[in-house]
């Protein structure tokens, strides 16, 4: 005599489904913060009358170990302005912002050529600062 | 004969806790986010394109010059208190309405540190002067052998 098999039914649980979606989207979420420069340690100076600094596509750091970074990569004094007016594009006035964060013991003979660089590609510099009344530390 | 009839089956509704872990966690995850996000703020600064020059032109007005060193500052070759600093510039730009007449060169010495230079352009801007950097470029010059 044959034994028929009884097909078994596997169902994917779907309770969990919207708790997967969600971390999906919180990880591609922070993937997709390019300029992610968050790993590099620098003190920022500080100053009063602060503004928001907005939004910006380019980020250039100069760190605690006086390395230059653009975006989070590092990248030579050299390249700079060709690599920030690349970046930039053909973007209108006002949508050129270039947020220069710089360790606050850096010396003038390192980041005023990079000022200098900001200006040649024709970026709008923001300097990203701490405010002097409410320091975080 | 009426009779009161009496509800009995009472209803239990307990919230799933299975899903607690899920909820603990993606609230980590979110708030986590939200601290990492955080808007940075700033001080935006509007530096003129560079352009090279060898000499100085005689019909040049004189634009004030301010120097930084690691420590002080100097107008015009005169060491200024740093907290004095905006209210001076205030007396040279009296009567200067034209952004042009208000140029402010900003020449540093190779060890300033950025807080400084950040801390004097910013009273500089406050008082209402218009920032150029002086940079003193270095080259090297190659000397034929003999």
């Amino acid at each position: 005599m044959k034994i028929s098999r009884r097909p078994t039914r596997i169902e994917i649980p779907n309770t969990a489904m919207g708790d997967i979606a969600f971390n999906l989207l919180i990880f591609f979420v922070i993937l997709a913060r390019a300029q992610d420069d968050s790993h590099l340690h620098w003190d920022p100076a500080y100053a009063e009358k602060l503004a928001s600094a907005g939004q910006s596509s380019v980020s250039v750091l100069v760190d605690s170990e006086n390395k230059l970074y653009l975006n989070g990569q590092e990248i030579g004094i050299s390249q700079l302005s060709d690599r920030i007016e690349e970046l930039l594009g053909k973007a209108p006035a006002g949508k050129r912002t270039v947020w220069l964060k710089v360790h606050q013991e850096i010396l003038a003979q390192r980041f005023e050529p990079i000022l200098e660089a900001v200006s040649e590609a024709g970026g709008d510099l923001v300097h990203i600062l701490e405010d002097k009344k409410k320091p975080s530390k | 004969m009426l009779r009161k009839l009496k509800r009995t089956n009472k209803f239990l509704v307990e919230p799933p806790a299975v899903a607690t872990g899920d909820i603990a966690f993606n609230l980590i995850v979110f708030f986590l986010v939200c601290a990492s996000i955080q808007p940075d703020s700033g001080h935006k600064q509007t530096i003129p394109r560079s352009e090279t020059q060898n000499e100085k032109k005689e019909n040049e007005p004189q634009n004030i010059e301010v120097q930084l060193t690691r420590t002080s500052v100097l107008i015009n070759g005169a060491t200024v208190a740093i907290p004095d600093l905006a209210g001076q510039l205030r007396s040279l730009f009296s009567g200067k309405t034209l952004p042009e007449d208000r140029i402010v060169v900003v020449k540093s010495q190779k060890d300033t540190p950025y807080r400084h230079w950040i801390d004097v352009t910013t009273r500089i801007e406050d008082a209402g002067g218009v920032i150029t950097l002086q940079i003193e470029e270095e080259r090297q010059v190659q000397l034929p052998n003999e």
